[in-house]
């Protein structure tokens, strides 16, 4: 099996990069793992997210400014392709406070940062009563909101969906239940799989989250990701509740809140915690008091892909050149960016990003 | 937070033996149960009904008191109306009774959670006035509540059991639509040696069939495309039947086509599980004693393989021996002393099952259903649907589930999870064992925020 790019990892970072790649006319396989995988596409929170990204470094507050940008774009080009709308609002989100203090810490460094990005930051500092004009349902204990208007949130699941569904439309070749043990390149690139399955090809792309860990030094990466624990619960559906999302809370297209999330440093165990579930229903009672009698329907615990920094790496293999690595634990804000920037950088176009700061070259000194 | 020597969940016959049998060798029990009163499904509310419908029931019904009389004697701590949502290794036992949440520890559990309806998806199945058999039998139990002009449709003793008891209260059914062949009994008449061994079910059945044929009820067997129409309610079954259709009037329909394993608990807690060919469901894997693969955790009753309500008494305390011994109340040889006669007769009143399984299985166009079919009735998911989702790479349950949304309501994927398997398995030439299950995490049963929140304790602040 012969392509142009391979794609180590099918979920919404590998689709979406494929996606782009398909659509400038590239041969592409995606090659994806079965159904107990950890899969971050899967678990995650759906937020399209911008404020708080980037406080130490204002290209990744750009990057993600760009991908929400020109994710409705995206988002519509994928529901007329497909047929299934890909759910998404973009009409601003909050940051809830609890303190006075920390609210008043939060701004002074978004005005840093702001400061940074030439202005390019749109946020207002909501006081209790203001947030309770745009938010009827918040709770006493919350004193205020910033809210950013560059935010938003999407259906993650139904992005997985449309990017599957997409990717096969644009000819694009997707095996599932894959395990790449080794990929090597006497001539272009040899990609192996546990079940005897090679591709070829002449170009990798590895974007299999956690699992790039182990095959990133094969390829000549230092992949230094690990995992991050984030419990999640989602309510039974209920009447429209909460009209902007938070890092808190927000309330799905289908009508059910889904509360996030724990940040737990405790290897690949992605099991859910009482303590996990009763402090997560606890931070959201407060912001919102009549959550306490909604029903939880589900929960569920998935595994955060961070770097050391908490910023994505795209890195091209200075050992076997054509090898790029694309990993980030934001792949839903940033799925417009990889579907429709990235590929100029690899394809190395007038139009490329510059992303020199997201390379590895970041963690030599330690 | 007193530690316990085993919690028992489930308070059916393998959770009522295995808890007054461990008590018994001194260990400290805690049995916790979603009903206010012992008994399970099976012997449900048998303490205030037995007096009452006994002879409607019948003496294998009214046999649970038993059961229940010896629990209260024992001095096991029987939580009723407890809603246990979620299970973690070590064992922590999260639940909620009267509106309030609250936990309890113990070194060994036994999941008691017993057998659900297989769902029965064929078209028409989700009208108002269709529910399981099962659930008929329940509103009779409790309520003495029969439906009028009711239909059975299925196969399996359970069936017939129904509709003896409908006999017998006076309102018997208007038909049983029978979906096994004369084929499937000629194939069960090789277990009948194993079968014989098991003689007296073989003599209830008889019997039940006795009863069913002196009241004149009308039996289709072997009947094929199943359907029921109406248009806000069922009013009628049509069904072919030796190349006869045929259509029955009625308000109510009744479904059953055998029972399964209730997974759940122990597929939250990661037990290994393997794929039964007889039983067409999942099975945890166990050791004789009810052990699974996951330390101090044992599972007895029909949640560990379909066996019925005596199996299911001998396994309870089987387990409750083992885990005695475990904890050290008994010795290696009191144990094997013990449960000797005990596993003898599981094995002889287990020996009907090939025959059973043979005799009556499962209604094929019920297993993967037609494309316009409804599997996950909580997210009106179709059997159409789950085939797209293995077209764009679905393997398993858990990828169609974040495609589609079957089971993510509030059933937990309870009743669509094996459908969900077998659509899955036939569209990708695999094995359901290849193909898997869902994931299950907590909730196991509704929790609200509120309750959880209350669990909520914060580590004490350093300054004060």
């Amino acid at each position: 099996m012969e392509a142009d790019y391979a794609i180590i990892g099918g979920g919404v970072v590998g689709l979406s990069v494929a996606w782009g790649l398909l659509k400038r006319g590239k041969r592409v396989i995606v090659i994806d793992g079965d159904d107990g995988a950890f899969r971050a596409s899967r678990g995650n929170f759906g937020l399209v997210w911008v404020q708080s990204k980037g406080m130490n470094q204002p290209r990744y507050a750009r990057w993600s400014q760009q991908s929400a940008a020109i994710w409705a774009e995206f988002a519509e080009e994928l529901g007329d392709n497909t047929g299934h709308a890909v759910p998404l609002e973009q009409k601003g989100g909050y940051d809830l406070h609890f303190s006075e203090e920390t609210l008043q810490e939060t701004v002074e460094k978004y005005e840093t940062l702001k400061a940074q990005l030439d202005g390019d930051y749109p946020y207002e500092v909501l006081g209790h009563n203001a947030l309770r004009k745009e938010e009827p349902h918040i709770g006493p204990k919350v004193v205020g909101a910033i809210l950013h208007h560059q935010d938003g949130h999407a259906n993650p699941l139904r992005l997985l969906t449309a990017l599957a569904d997409d990717v096969r439309r644009m000819g694009g070749t997707v095996l599932n239940g894959k395990t790449v043990t080794d990929v090597t390149k006497p001539d272009g690139f040899h990609i192996q799989c546990s079940d005897g399955t090679v591709i070829g090809a002449a170009k990798v792309v590895l974007s299999a989250g956690l699992g790039a860990a182990e095959l990133g030094p094969k390829l000549g990466f230092k992949a230094p990701i690990r995992p991050q624990r984030g419990q999640v619960l989602i309510t039974e559906k209920l009447p429209k509740l909460i009209n902007r999302p938070s890092l808190i809370a927000r309330q799905v297209d289908e009508g059910g809140i889904q509360i996030g999330a724990t940040n737990e440093e405790v290897g690949l165990n992605d099991r859910v915690t009482q303590p996990g579930l009763s402090g997560l229903a606890a931070e959201a009672i407060a912001a919102y008091p009549a959550l306490a009698r909604a029903q939880l329907v589900r929960s569920w615990g998935a595994l955060r892909v961070l770097s050391p920094d908490g910023l994505p790496i795209y890195q091209e293999s200075p050992q076997m050149p054509g090898a790029f690595l694309v990993t980030c634990h934001s792949g839903i804000t940033l799925a417009a960016a990889h579907a429709r920037l990235l590929p100029d950088w690899m394809e190395r176009t007038d139009a490329a990003p510059d992303l020199e700061v997201f390379s590895e070259t970041r963690f030599a000194i330690s | 937070m007193q530690q316990n020597d085993l919690i028992v969940i489930g308070a059916g016959p393998a959770g009522m033996a295995a808890a007054t049998e461990a008590t018994s060798h001194g260990l400290t029990v805690t049995l916790l149960d979603e009903q206010p009163r012992a008994g399970g499904q099976i012997y449900r509310d048998v303490d205030r009904v037995a007096d009452k419908r006994g002879d409607i029931l019948g003496k294998d019904f009214t046999y649970g008191r038993t059961l229940t009389g010896g629990l209260r004697a024992s001095g096991t701590t029987h939580l009723t109306g407890a809603m246990v949502w979620s299970i973690e290794d070590g064992f922590r036992v999260s639940f909620t009774k009267d509106g309030r949440a609250a936990q309890i520890t113990g070194s060994h559990i036994l999941l008691a959670t017993g057998a659900l309806e297989r769902p029965m998806p064929v078209p028409g199945w989700t009208l108002p006035g269709v529910m399981t058999a099962g659930a008929g039998q329940i509103l009779l139990k409790q309520s003495g509540v029969l439906a009028r002009r009711a239909v059975l449709v299925g196969s399996g003793p359970l069936l017939y059991l129904i509709a003896a008891q409908m006999v017998r209260a006076g309102t018997p059914p208007m038909a049983l639509v029978e979906t096994q062949t004369r084929g499937d009994m000629a194939r069960a008449m090789r277990d009948i040696g194993g079968a014989m061994r098991g003689w007296p079910y073989l003599v209830k059945g008889v019997r039940m069939l006795a009863t069913i044929i002196r009241a004149r009820v009308p039996r289709y067997v072997g009947a094929t495309d199943i359907a029921i129409e109406g248009r806000a309610q069922a009013e009628a079954v049509t069904f072919n039947v030796a190349g006869r259709a045929k259509r029955i009037a009625c308000d109510t329909v009744l479904l059953h086509h055998g029972v399964v394993p209730n997974t759940q608990a122990a597929r939250s807690l990661d037990v290994p599980h393997r794929w039964d060919d007889g039983q067409q469901c999942f099975v945890p894997e166990l050791d004789t004693w009810g052990g699974t693969g996951v330390d101090g955790l044992f599972i007895a009753g029909d949640g560990a393989g379909i066996g019925g309500a005596k199996v299911a008494e001998m396994a309870g305390r089987i387990a409750a021996i083992r885990i005695a011994e475990a904890v050290g109340r008994l010795t290696v040889q009191q144990r094997d002393a013990r449960a000797a006669p005990l596993l003898r007769s599981r094995a002889s009143d287990n020996a009907i099952r090939p025959f059973l399984d043979k005799a009556y299985p499962a209604y094929q166009p019920a297993l993967t259903p037609e494309d316009a079919t409804i599997v996950c009735r909580c997210e009106e998911v179709t059997a159409g649907d789950i085939r797209r989702y293995a077209g764009l790479g679905c393997l398993g349950p858990n990828q169609t589930k974040a495609f589609g949304r079957p089971g993510m309501g509030p059933c937990q994927g309870r009743y669509c999870g094996l459908t969900v398997t077998a659509l899955l398995a036939e569209a990708n030439a695999q094995t359901p064992e290849q193909t898997g299950y869902y994931r299950i995490r907590p909730p196991l049963k509704p929790v609200t925020l509120g309750e959880l929140a209350m669990m909520d304790t914060p580590e004490p602040d350093a300054a004060e």
